[in-house]
């Protein structure tokens, strides 16, 4: 008997070794001192994530046009948003672009152009939905550089920070089927449901009164409400890889005068991902073929972990993922005079950020 | 004051810890000694630099003699383990050792006693588990962690704001394992205590007319009632058990955030969802 408690407790304590992570860490003051506002991270997990994004990083040849000017007009048809660069700066971002997208599908340009019978590419055409859905990102990309820097900062973005030389980014998310209850497919199960009310409906989540004992009068909240307050604030923890700490002052979760400045980033982002899925995700819906379409018929949409897959900057801020490079991402680019086009440009945002 | 019959063996001189005689004499009914004296020099020394420190308003709340917002705060993290400015956490670092110099000095002082008395030494054994949680807190886990602005500040809401803060770092405390355990304890501690204070005040205060009851009647009480009873002795044994363990658990429940474990508490749990029974 003593010795199979014995035995029982050694293999206990074993499992919750085991289940632990071991120091050193690596911490970080995020408010005043000695208020246990901080952000603590193990750098042994930290290191195998950072690893395995540095090896995902493409190779690609060439630098930037700097001089440069536009290309002239009927160099191409039907080149809706990368009217601002030269053939050379085109040419090279097409490249890029294959190697941060269907580098996995080894079609190359094919992925989003038709080949014709005689062994020539056709460029202009649409017939693909891949270059459409690729038009409307390279849009989005753009827009988001250029009207959310207080997001995407000095830095910006660029195809690869979501796609990483995949086809589809990780971590979109779809309606949630009617029923579902499937763990592993987490994000189509009804925390969707929470996820669609804040990114899509931009539901409030202010659930937290301003004083004490304010009876039922006052606050409203539902204990659904505060769920679903506390759902996308753990969605979101999740998705950035930090704690309370990294925005909020916990004695006082919704007051601003408190919170570390991460909080606004954070709310620009949030504001960044409704416009996002708003003017650039739903309405590719009927573009999308049957494969990419989720359990309820709707086409995929982002949040916060698409891009930053559990990391508080995407890829830990590797410079791969960043605009800077890239001139085509770093404005709303004109549409290429294409002489002879009835290019169907239907754009609707041509606000075009003077640059 | 009047001797009490156990005082004449209590005041017995020597037995002192090292030796000598050095203030191994009794200021009224107090014994004294060399850890009595420590004991004071840190507990005052302590308590002034806090009223130092709330005059010069170096904590958060910037200078204040409200009690609740007076704080002396630990260095920022940048000082790492090393030595800050007195007004930059250094204050917090000589009130810690003061502190821990007091109640060191007061176990010890309840060992002496104990030596004095010829018992064993669970009163400071005891003891030394509160400390030891303390300790946990203010050196053990800010040296696994690497800075002592890893420790809580010493003020009453300000340590309330460590709490809150260093609790939600790990998104949800109440999912640490050793937590459970010693919240457990922290309730059947204060339910034991409840069970046995409300037995004792029931036996010795019986109604008009009726003799004080003795441990028969209390074993029949809880006979009764639970169907055992552990017994005079056993009670204590068991509240010991239950208090020591409340403190140690609690030791461990926040040593191991941060240094064994840095993200969330409710993921820690995934070892029992990815067991292999059915996973």
């Amino acid at each position: 008997m003593k010795k199979q408690l014995l035995i029982l407790s050694a293999a206990g304590a074993l499992l919750a070794i085991q289940a632990c992570e071991l120091p050193p860490v690596e911490t970080s003051q995020l408010g005043f001192r000695g208020v246990g506002m901080e952000h603590v991270a193990n750098p042994s997990t930290l290191q195998d994530s950072m690893e395995s994004v540095a090896a995902r990083i493409p190779q690609l040849a060439g630098s930037p046009d700097t001089d440069m000017v536009p290309a002239p007009a009927g160099t191409w048809e039907n080149v809706q948003y990368l009217g601002h660069l030269s053939e050379a700066e085109f040419n090279r971002t097409m490249l890029a672009m294959t190697a941060w997208v269907a580098q996995e599908t080894g079609q190359g340009c094919n992925y989003c152009h038709v080949i014709e019978d005689d062994g020539t590419v056709n460029f202009v055409s649409d017939d693909i939905y891949t270059k459409v859905v690729s038009r409307d990102m390279i849009r989005m990309t753009q827009d988001l550089n250029a009207n959310y820097p207080e997001h995407v900062g000095e830095t910006g973005v660029n195809c690869w920070t979501c796609h990483m030389g995949e086809v589809l980014p990780n971590n979109y998310w779809f309606y949630a089927a009617d029923g579902e209850r499937d763990l592993e497919r987490y994000y189509v199960n009804e925390g969707a449901r929470q996820t669609e009310r804040y990114l899509l409906d931009q539901e409030a989540i202010r659930v937290i009164s301003d004083q004490a004992l304010t009876g039922d009068t006052e606050n409203t909240s539902s204990i659904q409400d505060t769920e679903y307050a506390y759902w996308v604030m753990i969605q979101m923890s999740k998705d950035l890889g930090v704690n309370c700490t990294y925005c909020h002052t916990t004695a006082r979760f919704s007051d601003w005068d408190e919170s570390p400045p991460q909080r606004v980033t954070a709310l620009r982002g949030v504001g960044m991902v409704r416009h996002a899925n708003a003017e650039y995700m739903l309405p590719l819906q009927g573009e999308w073929p049957d494969n990419r379409l989720g359990p309820m018929g709707d086409g995929p949409k982002i949040q916060c972990a698409t891009c930053h897959n559990g990391a508080f900057q995407p890829q830990y801020g590797a410079e791969a993922s960043h605009a800077t490079e890239w001139p085509a991402f770093q404005i709303l680019g004109p549409p290429h005079d294409g002489a002879g086009t009835g290019g169907d440009d239907g754009s609707d945002d041509d606000e075009g950020e003077g640059n | 004051m009047a001797m009490l019959t156990f005082e004449r063996k209590y005041r017995t001189r020597g037995g002192t810890l090292l030796g000598g005689d050095l203030f191994d004499f009794w200021i009224g009914p107090f014994y004294v000694g060399f850890f009595g004296v420590t004991t004071i020099f840190f507990a005052l020394l302590g308590t002034a630099l806090c009223v130092y420190g709330a005059a010069m308003g170096e904590g958060l709340a910037g200078q204040t003699w409200n009690l609740w917002q007076i704080s002396i705060a630990p260095p920022p993290l940048e000082y790492g383990l090393g030595l800050a400015p007195m007004m930059e956490g250094g204050l917090w670092q000589a009130i810690t050792v003061c502190a821990i110099g007091a109640f060191v000095s007061w176990a010890l002082r309840q060992a002496e006693i104990a030596r004095k008395l010829g018992m064993g030494y669970h009163v400071p054994v005891a003891f030394g588990v509160a400390i030891l949680a303390y300790v946990t807190l203010v050196v053990v886990r800010p040296l696994l962690l690497g800075a002592w602005g890893h420790g809580f500040p010493y003020g009453i809401i300000s340590h309330l704001d460590w709490v809150s803060n260093v609790g939600y770092q790990y998104l949800h405390f109440h999912y640490n394992p050793a937590h459970m355990i010693a919240v457990s304890f922290f309730f059947t501690t204060t339910f034991a205590l409840g069970l046995h204070g409300s037995l004792i005040l029931s036996v010795t205060n019986p109604p008009k007319g009726e003799s004080i009851k003795t441990s028969e009647h209390e074993n029949t009480y809880f006979r009764d009632t639970i169907g055992y009873s552990i017994g005079a002795i056993g009670i204590h044994r068991l509240g010991l058990f239950l208090a020591l363990n409340a403190g140690i658990w609690s030791a461990i429940c926040i040593v191991i955030s941060g240094p064994f474990w840095t993200r969330g508490w409710p993921e820690w749990w995934a070892w029992w969802l990815n067991l292999p029974i059915w996973s």
